[in-house]
């Protein structure tokens, strides 16, 4: 250990001593004082607040993960093209102990810069929000300034509806059997649509289960949190919805006007549930148009599960579990090729892992350069044939790490669990950065580091 | 030069001792990209390092000596062929804490000063921190970088990077020293120095492999060599068998009054064709006379640069450091005893005198013995090696 911890700190002594610390330490300072000087917001507290949270959260983690990814491919490449790492191979360490000793080091350094940087949104977050009338005080620390939980109706059983109705529909009409693919894609489209359309002048139910939680709820005001999309939009873009929470002998109604395509969020007084924990919802369409509730996220309740503080503790450590992932990809590429080759390599797999809808959208779609309109077959067979399984490939890896998004959680004052911490740190770090890792270790453990001459 | 048989040749007592590098069949031919043969920098080279010597690898530039050192050290792997460092594959970690090794070119990290490389390089071998901060004081006393410990290696000339460099080789107070062209870049003072503290390592019963293309280096410290061309043995030797001209001996004496000197040369006339007789004055060797010189400089003036060497480090030359180590203590008491055949072996920088001529030479005239080089005596201890630098650079002891 004493060698690894010998690595980290040479490469915590190269940030200083190359100014790097200095330099990344004021442009975060900078990011955080000066956007909430440049963002537009809608106005309110509230809006400010998320924007603030996301804008100065994804700049953080756009800025600290571009230069982790620079610095990882240069801390490693430059010593192995300079042949610094010669005078280290020599020395009684295993290459894989002078990988992790690199990976050590941008892991403290980035711990560190993020605690500063996140400091200062967070002292910034407070300064304003003491400074609010206190009802607006009041909405922040209820609305955004919050940790809180996330209820959703449990997901209806759609496989078991396809296949219903797709048998029902074979035995009815004859079908080649080519066809059966499409027809479970349309079917599936179909259910789906029944589940999440309002119909005008109709309503749609929500029952969520409150469970155990009921007791810890008691006199919690809870929040119902909407998204939807219009068949066909007015001139206004607002749309008529009545609510009515509650169970029916003491159900409260609300009419609200609300945009389309936009969460809109507003609470509903506390102890609605019933006495075995069930919340009923139900909304009335009041527009001549079908509305649309995604079932993923179109309909949520949210609650109260703890502090802003620790939850933005929890979420600054899944932004420095992605960083880690980044020095393991930067360090990874760096033991095979150049600096600029290496930093080049890692940026293009950044970028592909945050273009992995559209990698999902071709996946869907089940080609990559479209149809032909004409003969209605993919216009390149054999170049889907070959790609399609390595796209599935990567996506299956991206999503393993990807489903992780503190800032949009952090934005929207939903709870980010401890579990949920573990998870990222086990999926993100152990898994795919453990992988990263293998492959940089064994790649440099196997390579000839003295075919590398200095650069004179 | 003498060719010699590329068989292995060594000093009778080394023969017996443990064999430290072990190299058979080693051929390492470099690749393109595409898998296909570039250069073929060694060819099926074999020889073998035994413990206490002092081990030349000589050649032109291209011949194949610096492929060779990373071998060794396991920087590059052989394309054929085997080698072996302490019985181990060069690439065995723990064996590398027995190993230390000077490059060509400094590869030191630029932005650390002199204490923080020495501290780094000792964090490497797990030194404990009192070992490491006492180890890193007499190094930087013994290669004169005292007064620039807090300035960055990238700011060092080329001669203070190659001092900082052996330094951080000898942290580890390694058993095998790999040096490769030590005195490339140092001043007179300096390549001095480092043939002192070659000599100082071997008498302790290190083992040092000296890659270098300056032969006086070689030749004033080296007990055997390979001299490598175009990646293959051309010679291997100790240097007495490489260099010796049995037929031809040296006499070096004060000036003689004429008509003793005329009975000498008749003396050996009736044995001696005249043309196979020679006499001259000799003179003074350069690098003797430029130490001087600069001795009675440096009593005058001030450097900002580096200074001359002091000591060489105490654990260097064996003497107690105040944590040594139980191990170490074991180590030194079964390191072999101070080597009196490898010095004998090592040639000075004038010829030495063969025994039975001198012998019979003497039985007219008897030589001077003060100005007759005489044969190295075995050290009986390192402090006698150690005075003999501090008398060279007139520091104090």
């Amino acid at each position: 250990m004493q060698r690894c911890l010998a690595i980290a700190l040479l490469t915590w002594k190269a940030a200083f001593r190359f100014r790097l610390f200095w330099v990344l330490t004021a442009l975060l300072l900078l990011s955080v004082v000066l956007l909430p000087l440049l963002i537009k917001d809608d106005g309110t507290a509230r809006g400010f607040t998320q924007i603030l949270l996301t804008y100065t959260l994804s700049v953080i983690t756009g800025l600290l993960g571009l230069a982790t990814l620079w610095l990882a491919c240069g801390t490693l490449a430059k010593d192995i093209e300079e042949c610094q790492l010669q005078m280290v191979a020599v020395k009684p360490i295993a290459r894989w102990q002078i990988w992790l000793g690199k990976w050590l080091g941008l892991v403290f350094l980035n711990l560190v810069l993020l605690a500063v940087a996140g400091a200062s949104v967070y002292g910034l977050l407070h300064y304003r929000a003491n400074r609010l009338p206190a009802r607006e005080q009041q909405v922040l620390r209820r609305e955004i300034m919050v940790a809180r939980g996330s209820l959703k109706p449990p997901k209806p059983n759609l496989e078991a509806e396809v296949q219903r109705l797709f048998q029902q529909r074979v035995q009815q009409t004859r079908i080649p059997e080519s066809e059966y693919p499409e027809l479970r894609n349309q079917l599936m489209e179909l259910v789906q649509a029944a589940q999440q359309v309002a119909l005008p002048g109709y309503a749609k139910d929500w029952t969520i289960d409150i469970g155990l939680r009921r007791a810890l709820l008691k006199d919690e005001p809870l929040f119902v949190r909407v998204k939807f999309f219009v068949a066909q939009t007015n001139a206004t873009g607002s749309y008529l919805t009545r609510w009515q929470i509650g169970p029916p002998d003491r159900a409260q109604i609300q009419d609200l006007i609300l945009a389309a395509e936009t969460p809109h969020e507003f609470a509903i007084p506390p102890n609605l549930f019933d006495d075995q924990g069930r919340l009923f919802v139900r909304m009335f369409n009041g527009e001549p148009t079908t509305m649309v509730i995604p079932l993923d996220d179109g309909f949520e309740v949210l609650y109260r599960e703890g502090g802003f503080g620790l939850n933005f503790l929890r979420g600054l450590l899944i932004i420095a579990c992605w960083l880690a992932l980044l020095a393991a990809l930067g360090l990874a590429a760096a033991t095979f090729l150049s600096f600029p080759v290496a930093a080049f390599f890692a940026v293009s797999i950044l970028f592909v892992v945050l273009s992995s809808g559209t990698l999902a959208t071709t996946i869907t779609e089940g080609t990559i350069l479209g149809v032909n309109h004409e003969t209605q077959r993919p216009t390149a067979v054999w170049l889907d044939f070959m790609l399609l399984p390595v796209f599935k490939g990567l996506l299956a890896v991206i999503n393993v790490v990807k489903d992780f998004s503190p800032v949009e959680s952090l934005s929207t004052g939903r709870s980010i669990t401890w579990l949920e911490l573990l998870k990222a740190f086990g999926q993100i770090v152990l898994f795919m950065g453990g992988c990263v890792a293998a492959l940089g270790m064994g790649i440099l453990t196997r390579r000839e580091l003295a075919t590398a001459q200095p650069q004179v | 030069m003498i060719a010699a048989a590329p068989e292995q040749t060594t000093t009778p007592a080394a023969a017996d001792r443990e064999t430290v590098v072990a190299v058979r069949g080693l051929t390492k031919v470099f690749k393109d990209f595409w898998g296909r043969p570039k250069a073929r920098a060694v060819d099926n080279i074999d020889f073998e390092v035994r413990r206490g010597e002092v081990f030349g690898l000589l050649g032109p530039n291209g011949s194949g000596k610096s492929t060779t050192v990373k071998m060794l050290l396991g920087l590059l792997y052989p394309t054929r062929g085997h080698i072996e460092v302490f019985g181990h594959s060069p690439r065995h970690v723990q064996t590398k804490s027995r190993i230390g090794y000077l490059p060509e070119e400094s590869y030191l990290y630029r932005y650390l000063n002199s204490r923080e490389t020495l501290d780094f390089f000792g964090n490497l071998f797990t030194l404990p921190k009192k070992d490491r901060e006492a180890r890193t004081e007499q190094l930087l006393e013994m290669v004169g970088l005292t007064q620039t410990r807090t300035r960055a290696v990238g700011e060092f000339s080329k001669g203070m990077q190659r001092r900082i460099g052996l330094a951080q080789a000898l942290i580890n107070d390694p058993d095998l020293v790999i040096l490769d062209e030590p005195t490339a870049g140092l001043d007179p003072i300096g390549c001095r120095e480092v043939k002192d503290l070659i000599l100082a390592l071997a008498r302790r019963g290190k083992t040092v492999i000296l890659s270098s293309h300056l032969l006086s280096d070689v030749e004033d410290v080296c007990d055997r060599v390979v001299i490598l061309y175009g990646g293959r043995v051309q010679a291997l030797g100790t240097l007495r068998e490489l260099l010796a001209t049995p037929d031809r001996v040296r006499i070096t004496m004060p000036p003689l009054a004429r008509e003793t000197m005329q009975r000498v040369l008749e003396l050996i006339r009736r044995d001696v064709a005249e043309d196979k007789v020679r006499i001259d004055t000799p003179t003074q060797n350069l690098e003797s006379y430029f130490l001087d010189v600069v001795q009675r400089a440096r009593e005058s003036a001030e450097t900002s640069g580096a200074t001359s060497g002091h000591r060489v480090a105490a654990y260097l030359r064996g003497e107690g450091e105040p944590s040594t180590a139980p191990a170490k203590i074991l180590e030194r008491l079964a390191a072999p005893a101070p080597k009196v055949e490898a010095a004998e072996a090592r040639p000075t920088a004038k010829p030495s005198v063969d025994d039975a001529k001198l012998e019979a030479l003497t039985r007219s005239t008897p030589p001077p013995p003060a100005e007759v080089k005489p044969e190295p005596e075995p050290a009986a201890d390192l402090a006698e090696a150690n005075e003999k630098l501090s008398s060279l650079l007139n520091k104090p002891k």
